[in-house]
């Protein structure tokens, strides 16, 4: 019963600036980039799934909040439900926002075990 | 006892005759009219899988020029560039939870499988996304004109040219938000389904759409579109986001433990209600 609501309340946290990402036309999906870290949150819902990431590259250590397909779309391209769960380290490969900042559009990940879940870019 | 159900079978027997239930002028469900089952769009079988589905960019649509100030002005709100295809390209009903509406919905947008329920009075399609549901009524089972509420899915009648479902759909709702072919509330939307046997997929369902609308169109807008059976046959369950609802509730929860009245309202948590 309380475990929603943690979950919940870190996605209303971490979600804010992802909330505002209904329209996808901010992601660049011609250049695909990967990135490596622990997952913080991992919404899988409709109509957009989340990821949270803490990653660090150059700039420093940092949260990034990945949006990608709908619950449906994660199911039928290999996720099983608890395959990624928060302290988890995941590779995930993203359409960057346009703009340059944090985050991206999720395009494919891979879970600890090893299952590669991918996503056909638009087009 | 036996005696005593056999009386009663016969007087319910009676009973209907009387009351004309057995005039039924439903046509059978025949093999070749039966659309029961969940589809997919069609592939190839051995092309390599899809998640997501974009729509093909159809033929340049025959605008009228308010059909055309229309559509521009919707690709500016949503912030639709042209620059990304499919449902990436702009904002979108299915992004905020609003089902998507005929005629997206048949175009199978975001690549979902659709279940179709057929009875000889009435055939109900699901599209997997929010569950959109339409109801096609066959003859004798319509609804009166004064009776129809106006939807994006608008109203649907069925009948047989053969075998053959033709479906003529109309009390439509704006449709400016329909993806490649958007309308008024002027549509008017006939859809052919016919089954083929196929030698590699078992059976596909071939569909197609032509849709009028004198606000938009200076001529009919046509396409087509295959479905499959889905090979594991499943269609998901489609619950949009309940983020907004849960909050509420948590919101109403953390007052409640606070020993404060619970008055926390969908303002207090979304600030899109603001």
């Amino acid at each position: 019963m309380k475990r929603p609501f943690l979950v919940l309340a870190a996605a209303a946290v971490l979600a804010a600036p992802a909330a505002a990402h209904h329209s996808a036309a901010m992601f660049d999906f011609r250049s695909p980039h990967t990135a490596k870290g622990v997952v913080k949150m991992i919404e899988v819902i409709n109509p957009h799934s989340h990821i949270a990431m803490t990653i660090t590259d150059k700039k420093g250590t940092r949260v990034w909040t990945f949006e990608g397909h709908s619950a449906s779309n994660f199911y039928r391209a290999g996720f099983n439900r608890g395959a990624v769960k928060p302290g988890d380290t995941i590779s995930i490969t993203y359409a960057p926002m346009r703009d340059g900042s944090d985050g991206g559009y999720i395009v494919a990940f891979t879970t600890p075990k090893g299952d590669k879940v991918g996503f056909d870019p638009p087009g | 006892m036996r005696r005593g159900a056999i009386i009663l079978a016969s007087l319910a027997l009676c009973a209907a005759a009387s009351a004309g239930i057995a005039q039924n002028t439903d046509e059978a469900l025949t093999p070749a009219r039966d659309f029961s089952g969940v589809w997919t769009t069609y592939r190839d079988p051995g092309s390599p899988p899809t998640a997501a589905g974009p729509i093909a960019a159809p033929p340049k649509a025959p605008f009228t020029a308010e059909g055309e100030r229309r559509k521009a002005e919707y690709d500016k709100i949503t912030g639709n560039d042209g620059s990304t295809p499919g449902s990436l390209g702009g904002d979108n009903p299915g992004a905020h939870c609003v089902p998507y509406g005929m005629p997206t919905m048949m175009q199978s947008a975001g690549g979902y499988p659709i279940e179709f329920i057929m009875r000889p009075e009435q055939l109900t399609m699901i599209y997997e996304v929010e569950s959109e549901t339409r109801r096609v009524y066959m003859p004798g089972h319509g609804v009166a004109p004064e009776k129809r509420l106006p939807v994006r899915q608008g109203y649907s009648e069925g009948r047989w040219e053969g075998d053959t479902l033709v479906v003529t759909t109309t009390d439509l709702t704006d449709g400016v938000d329909q993806r490649t072919y958007p309308h008024s509330d002027q549509a008017k939307i006939v859809e052919r389904f016919h089954l083929v046997p196929d030698a590699k997929v078992g059976k596909i369902l071939e569909y197609e759409a032509t849709m009028t609308d004198p606000v938009y169109y200076t001529a009919p807008v046509h396409f087509t579109k295959r479905w499959m059976p889905l090979k594991d046959g499943h269609i998901m369950a489609y619950n949009c986001t309940e983020e907004p609802w849960l909050r509420l509730l948590d919101a109403r929860r953390k007052q409640l433990e606070a020993g404060q009245p619970v008055t926390a309202t969908m303002k207090d948590v979304i600030d899109v209600y603001n």
